[in-house]
């Protein structure tokens, strides 16, 4: 089993981003002087990761607005529409509105992973929104029928992991809606379907490819997202008591298994031993080919500050296990 | 100056009122570290005309417009022991916000609320003012627990400190006590519903000769029934006009005879509701209970509106209330 460690999705934006967004939508820096400082920032955030000890860097996500935004705004037949609570965060999303005919006009997301190619030694990862979650949580305005949706959706998605796979290690498919607590079973089979229809559309190998669930995890929803033909992330910090039991009971015999062991929405101090000595209870139950150290989800629901502090105790939660495990 | 308050289908606010120029630099001093006299000149007088707003639309029941709050729960934690503030913390798109830290245990150390009440109570000739205090389970789910990870002791905590906060206001005089619960229908865990039934039992517990109110809204609040009906609440707040009075059929369900603040105006659009709208809600509400147990008000603060809207909005609901009383006659 080869460890890794690197976060689940997004790091917060530094300042001087935050500042130059506020001073593009002003007016007072031009879409190139927002260009270099978003370039930079991406630069910096991968070497923030690695310098932590991450072996799986991303972009930080640091341009996206929201899960869907880029591709709201850059695939065809789709619009930003009103702003919705993500699941239980006290963070919001513009909801995707469907208005025409969903098609891919071009990379979405390339520039920014060329730009962590550039500056990363380890494995580059690139994320996209999941076609159910992309279904559930967005508006349909358009379609008559929700399977021309998905065909259309799906195909624009494939699009651009089509795009990315020559510059990224693994594709990681954010699918929170799958452990939706709200969904009934069989949405939620429908939902797995989904996804390995998409995923059987994918010119890339099953190891280099993570469906990413967040919150909500529990034993029932952990043996459905079994399933999945491709690799898996899950939040064991949302709510852990479930997922602990979901891990034990259910165990994992996958190509990669990436455990969000640092609670990405808490900055409640961590002793990363603690953390080490709990996945090692997991042992028993796993076998992955690769095992991943991440964080449960997104790390924009905390501050900058405390995501730095967070990202240098998941390299030492990677550190420690590098000793504990073999 | 006495005021009579109507025996039925009294109007009150949930608690805020749009920012007056005085209050936004207000805020500015207060960030500066800056709470000398200018600052407390500027607070009492957005307070004062956000009475003055609440008492020309002819508001029963009033509050302070929260003039001195820019943030219903960084206020509070500025004010206890146990709390820092954060960096920014992303909210959506590129706006962010900073939130409590708790990083001790969380104690009362002075009075928070009772000047600015006894001050508000002087301008509202003779009509009760209302108190609102920003609930335990929301500002635990709206802060970082760096100190207790553990929410039900941090929010038991919380309410010994506000239980402290509540006998001073009602040693001073007070009697409408609104606890704000806006998070407890986020999540809507049962688990969660019973701590926070713990902590309205330590901050309401045994209080006597005072309304007893909890508003709560947007959010799985169907969820919350029945255990938030055993709280110690003589008033239940809810957000029900947003919703299309949904909520009224839940209530139906589990026989709910308190007394209910029903929302009539939806606080998210700027579009004014007619008389005749609120009246149907009104009617709505009366399907459930008598008038003596209604009161009309709006879904939530008036803070995110313009004030010409609110005020506007405000008048409606008063004028609807005042039809509806002359109807039941």
């Amino acid at each position: 089993m080869r460890l890794h460690a690197g976060i689940c999705g997004s790091f917060p934006r530094p300042p001087e981003l935050r500042r130059a967004f506020d001073d593009l939508s002003e007016g007072r820096i031009s879409e190139g002087e927002f260009g270099r400082i978003l370039a930079n920032s991406i630069r910096d955030v991968v070497k923030l990761q690695e310098r932590a000890g991450m072996s799986i860097v991303t972009s930080g996500l640091l341009s996206w607005h929201d899960l869907f935004r880029p591709f709201t705004m850059r695939l065809e037949g789709l619009e930003a529409g009103r702003l919705i609570r993500f699941f239980d965060n006290n963070f919001y999303y513009r909801c995707p509105t469907i208005t025409g005919k969903i098609r891919w006009r071009g990379p979405i997301t390339l520039e920014e992973i060329q730009e962590v190619r550039g500056a990363a030694r380890g494995l580059v990862k690139a994320i996209i929104p999941g076609p159910f979650t992309f279904l559930k949580l967005s508006e349909n305005r358009f379609y008559a029928s929700e399977d021309e949706l998905l065909d259309d959706l799906i195909e624009a998605l494939r699009a651009e992991v089509g795009a990315l796979k020559s510059s990224a290690d693994l594709i990681q498919v954010d699918e929170p809606s799958l452990v939706d607590p709200e969904l009934g079973r069989s949405e939620r089979l429908r939902g797995v379907d989904i996804v390995n229809e998409f995923l059987s559309k994918l010119d890339v190998p099953g190891d280099e490819v993570i469906v990413a669930t967040y919150f909500n995890l529990d034993p029932e929803r952990y043996a459905m997202i079994l399933d999945l033909q491709a690799g898996l992330h899950v939040d064991l910090k949302s709510t852990p008591a479930e997922a602990d039991q979901a891990l034990k009971e259910h165990g994992f015999d996958g190509p990669i298994l990436s455990l969000g062991i640092i609670d990405s929405r808490s900055i409640y101090p961590i002793d990363p031993r603690e953390v080490v000595y709990h996945v090692k209870t997991y042992l028993d139950y796993i076998s992955p080919d690769i095992l991943v150290f991440s964080t449960s989800s997104w790390l924009d629901y905390i501050p900058y500050n405390e995501a730095v502090r967070r990202l240098d105790a998941l390299g030492r939660v990677l550190a420690e296990a590098e000793v504990r495990f073999i | 100056m006495s005021y009579k308050l109507p025996d039925k289908l009294r109007t009150t606010v949930v608690g805020s009122y749009p920012y007056f120029p005085e209050a936004l630099k207000a805020f500015q001093l207060r960030r500066r570290g800056d709470r000398g006299l200018e600052y407390e000149s500027l607070v009492r007088e957005a307070t004062r005309k956000a009475i003055m707003d609440y008492l020309e639309a002819g508001i029963d029941i009033l509050a302070d417009g929260e003039q001195r709050r820019e943030d219903m729960a960084v206020f509070f934690a500025e004010e206890l022991e146990g709390f820092e503030i954060s960096e920014p913390v992303r909210i959506f798109d590129n706006v962010y916000f900073r939130k409590p830290v708790i990083v001790g245990k969380i104690t009362w150390r002075r009075e928070i609320l009772v000047d600015d009440w006894r001050y508000a109570s002087s301008l509202t000739a003779g009509r009760p003012m209302k108190v609102t205090i920003t609930g335990p389970y929301t500002m635990y789910s709206w802060s970082f627990d760096k100190f207790y990870g553990d929410m039900r002791r941090a929010i038991l905590d919380m309410a010994e400190a506000f239980r402290r906060e509540i006998e001073a206001l009602v040693k001073a005089g007070a009697t409408f006590i609104q606890i704000d619960e806006p998070a407890l229908s986020t999540r809507a865990e049962k688990r969660d519903v019973l701590i926070a039934g713990e902590a309205f039992e330590i901050m309401l517990g045994g209080l006597s000769n005072v309304k007893r109110i909890t508003h709560i809204c947007y959010g799985r609040m169907e969820r919350l029934f029945p255990e938030i009906l055993d709280f110690p609440i003589d008033q239940y707040d809810f957000e029900t006009k947003n919703r299309n009075y949904e909520l009224l059929d839940v209530l139906k369900e589990y026989s709910f005879d308190k007394e209910l603040a029903l929302g009539v105006i939806d606080v998210h659009t700027s579009r004014i509701e007619t008389v005749e709208e609120i009246m149907d809600g009104i009617a709505k509400g009366l399907e459930l209970l008598p008038p003596e147990k209604l009161y009309v008000k709006p879904d939530c603060g008036l803070k995110r509106l313009k004030r010409e809207t609110a005020l506007a909005k405000l008048r409606n609901m008063v004028e609807a209330a005042r039809r509806a009383r002359e109807e039941l006659a």
